[in-house]
């Protein structure tokens, strides 16, 4: 192959051309999720609140494709992936609110772990929940907006022993061990509160963000 | 000029899967490139200049798929091992020789130096024109057609043994066709 073969090129050439391999159709659902998503976010006003409306609606739309991926709520694989994967997903339920009681805290909370309230320290407003079973376990995600647009999803895995993760590169914060990953597309940042596991994810925000918001447990961000 | 529109974009998640598909070398690697190329194109309005968006997409391929490497380069430990590996769809194409033939190929290709994979992508894989690939890509038309005419002559050097042997294997099966023919007419 010294010099140049016409023939072996152009053919070489049309058989690129010719391969009609489709995307995995959960890719394909991905994608359509994210459009869906982000187009409505585009129309949404200011007034957020008021579109709550629509956001129930957008998870109805987005309900059959779920039907496929998640098996129409019976039990899908428990893995990070999966997990992550709940996290890019829409809300299908209204924004929780503010615990009353405590103001770190949203009133949702996981066998008893509660989900954090951002909007004041962080400026990360909640913006809706869906709940699923992965391998029969209950996994809650509460999603959360900034001003910028940004969106981050937050899974607690209900029930104990939380599961292995492996993998990344650890980061201590008082006393707890965080792991940080970017895969399928997402930084992620894992760890355990109170033997669950906890999951954030999301597109375009640093790690040092998601890490400054797992570690914050209600009064400043926890050091190294 | 015109402002992207998100709903149209779904249409091309196929193409732009093989495409990276064929720079990453592994399908897993490819389905997470796509998903960071939708969201990086989602982040935002676009206002595309006239250009078609398969060209826009390889753009923001090509430059989430730079910065992924880099990213990767920097990072201590790269891999996220699962606790529990999902197998990969085994059915990518329903036609199971062309999988092993697309596996093969796009592997061949993942192995090419970084300029000649995302020319060959660009052009070969995607379809773009050698003007869009150029433009793309960030570099002059005759740098491209150069860098083409290597990829492709690189992959098809490296599946070149097999092409060969079966010619030679051809040529043998006709020979010995050719006696046993006249063999019968005699």
């Amino acid at each position: 192959m010294n010099k140049r073969d016409p023939q072996i090129e152009s053919e070489l050439s049309e058989r690129l051309r010719a391969i009609d391999v489709r995307a995995p159709q959960e890719l394909h659902e991905r994608i359509g999720m994210l459009v869906a998503e982000r187009t409505a976010t585009r129309r949404r006003p200011a007034g957020w609140r008021l579109q709550l409306g629509g956001a129930v609606a957008l998870a109805a739309i987005v309900a059959g494709l779920l039907i496929g991926v998640l098996g129409g709520g019976t039990s899908s694989k428990l893995t990070m992936r999966e997990t992550v994967a709940l996290t890019q997903r829409p809300a299908t339920t209204s924004a929780p609110s503010e615990d009353p009681r405590n103001g770190t805290e949203l009133a949702v909370a996981v066998d008893g772990v509660p989900f954090p309230y951002w909007d004041e320290r962080f400026g990360w407003r909640s913006t809706g929940s869906r709940t699923d079973r992965l391998d029969g376990r209950q996994v809650t995600t509460v999603f959360y907006i900034n001003q910028e647009g940004q969106r981050i999803g937050y899974a607690i895995v209900a029930g104990k022993p939380a599961p292995p993760v492996k993998g990344g590169v650890i980061e201590w914060r008082g006393g707890t061990a965080y792991r940080l990953q970017h895969a399928w597309g997402s930084e992620v940042v894992s760890w355990q509160r109170a033997g669950h596991l906890c999951v954030i994810a999301g597109h375009d925000v640093s790690p040092s963000a998601l890490l400054a918001l797992a570690s914050w447990q209600g009064h400043e961000t926890l050091s190294a | 000029m015109r402002t992207l529109d998100p709903q149209s974009l779904p249409q091309h998640v196929d193409r732009l899967y093989r495409a990276a598909w064929a720079l990453c070398g592994s399908r897993e690697d490819a389905e997470d490139l796509v998903q960071e190329t939708f969201s990086r194109v989602l982040s935002r309005p676009r206002v595309l200049q006239g250009d078609d968006e398969l060209y826009y997409l390889m753009r923001v391929l090509r430059n989430t798929f730079l910065t992924g490497l880099r990213t990767a380069s920097r990072r201590p430990v790269t891999a996220a091992v699962l606790e529990d590996v999902v197998a990969a769809d085994p059915k990518p194409t329903s036609r199971p020789e062309q999988a092993i033939e697309v596996q093969e190929l796009y592997a061949t290709i993942a192995e090419l130096s970084e300029d000649f994979r995302l020319a060959l992508v660009a052009v070969d894989v995607l379809g773009l024109s050698y003007r869009e690939a150029a433009r793309a890509l960030r570099v002059r038309e005759a740098t491209l057609t150069t860098r083409l005419f290597r990829a492709r002559k690189q992959v098809a050097a490296q599946l070149a043994p097999e092409v060969e042997h079966v010619e030679e294997t051809t040529r043998e099966g006709k020979k010995a066709g050719g006696v046993l023919s006249s063999g019968g007419t005699a």
